[in-house]
């Protein structure tokens, strides 16, 4: 049953954000950790951390939720959750281009969409920075990553490593 | 259009591979991602001229899911129809599967390791960081006018203090959208 839960899920989370793989975070957090207890915010921010210092996109961290809850078979069962409603929505979209992008329903509707999933996102780091900004130290990573990232071109997966590394020798 | 000739030889393990390779060395995300798909489909393989490129990243952007692996989509479905679709999803996403298996069951085993703490307490804060930077860049592309920001900051507040359900906020801020900002343009 768990596991059908997780495939109903990702489905439905792949199928409705707009806006990229951190686009989808709110929404897994609120199943994941919030209804179903399957993780602690802790281990999603752990998700978080593997699906960007992994190459591709970000949402392989679905197969590391999906091996967490489930081991090998939960992984594959997440990867084609994720997947699945992209090809098949793709594959229309290509086929109709055209007609979707002149569409104004379809530009407004995520005219809308783009802000909230932002306001969405500001909740969830709050909470996660709750979880894991606990001393002076932990915030001073997060502060450092976030000039970083934003101000100059450095990736993000050696700043994620590189403060990996500064936790292990100063924690 | 230039190599449409080219285009019937592309079979399906050809478009596993190079999406396979691309999936692999695109460390960082998106952009090293996009690219490495203009250099390796445009430039060298010519499987896809640059128009095509650019609104196979449009159509990638404007549809759910991971933009990026839409974008492969949308190429795989140029190239080898339904076929190629899977061929491009596969392929991108398959290296990156593994290596999130792999450290999961290593994340098991060691999860009451005091030195994976440690890392894991760095990386933690990190990440924030990373989320904060990323909400900051999304802010400054999409929130333009204090309609978007209105709908930011609502959205914000019916998830942090009164718990709504995003997936029921997505889809009223979507509607609302619609009814918004669809006499905008017409």
């Amino acid at each position: 049953m768990t596991l059908l839960a997780l495939c109903w899920i990702l489905i439905m989370v792949n199928a409705l954000t707009i806006g990229g793989g951190y686009a989808m975070l709110p929404l897994l957090q609120k199943e994941i950790v919030d209804k179903h207890h399957w993780l602690t915010n802790q281990e999603f921010i752990d998700a978080i951390a593997v699906g960007q210092i992994t190459p591709g996109p970000l949402t392989v961290m679905n197969a590391f939720i999906g091996y967490k809850l489930h081991g090998l078979i939960g992984a594959v069962l997440a990867v084609c959750s994720s997947y699945l409603p992209s090809i098949i929505i793709v594959t229309m979209v290509a086929k109709h281009y055209y007609a979707y992008r002149e569409s104004t329903a379809v530009r407004s509707a995520f005219t809308g969409i783009k802000p909230a999933v932002i306001g969405l996102l500001a909740a969830v780091a709050i909470s996660l920075g709750n979880a894991s900004l606990v001393d002076a130290g932990t915030l001073a990573i997060a502060l450092a990553s976030f000039s970083i990232i934003t101000f100059t071109k450095a990736d993000p997966t050696f700043i994620i490593l590189a403060a990996g590394i500064i936790g292990a020798i100063f924690f | 259009m230039t190599g449409q000739e080219d285009r019937r030889e592309i079979s399906f393990g050809d478009l596993l591979f190079v999406f396979l390779k691309i999936g692999t060395f695109a460390l960082g995300g998106v952009y090293s991602m996009l690219s490495l798909f203009e250099k390796e489909l445009v430039e060298r393989k010519k499987w896809l001229t640059h128009d095509e490129f650019v609104e196979s990243i449009a159509i990638g952007q404007m549809t759910p899911g991971a933009p990026i692996v839409n974008t492969g989509i949308c190429i795989g479905y140029r190239l080898r129809k339904i076929k190629g679709a899977f061929a491009t999803t596969i392929g991108q996403i398959f290296t990156g599967t593994v290596l999130s298996v792999i450290l999961a069951a290593f994340y098991i085993k060691a999860k009451d390791n005091p030195m994976l703490s440690s890392v894991l307490k760095g990386v933690g804060a990190s990440v924030v960081g990373l989320l904060l930077s990323v909400i900051y860049r999304m802010a400054k592309q999409s929130v333009r006018d204090y309609r978007t920001g209105l709908f930011a900051g609502a959205a914000f507040f019916c998830l942090a203090l009164f718990k709504l359900n995003p997936i029921g906020l997505i889809i009223a801020s979507g509607i609302l959208g619609i009814i918004v900002f669809g006499r905008d343009r017409s």
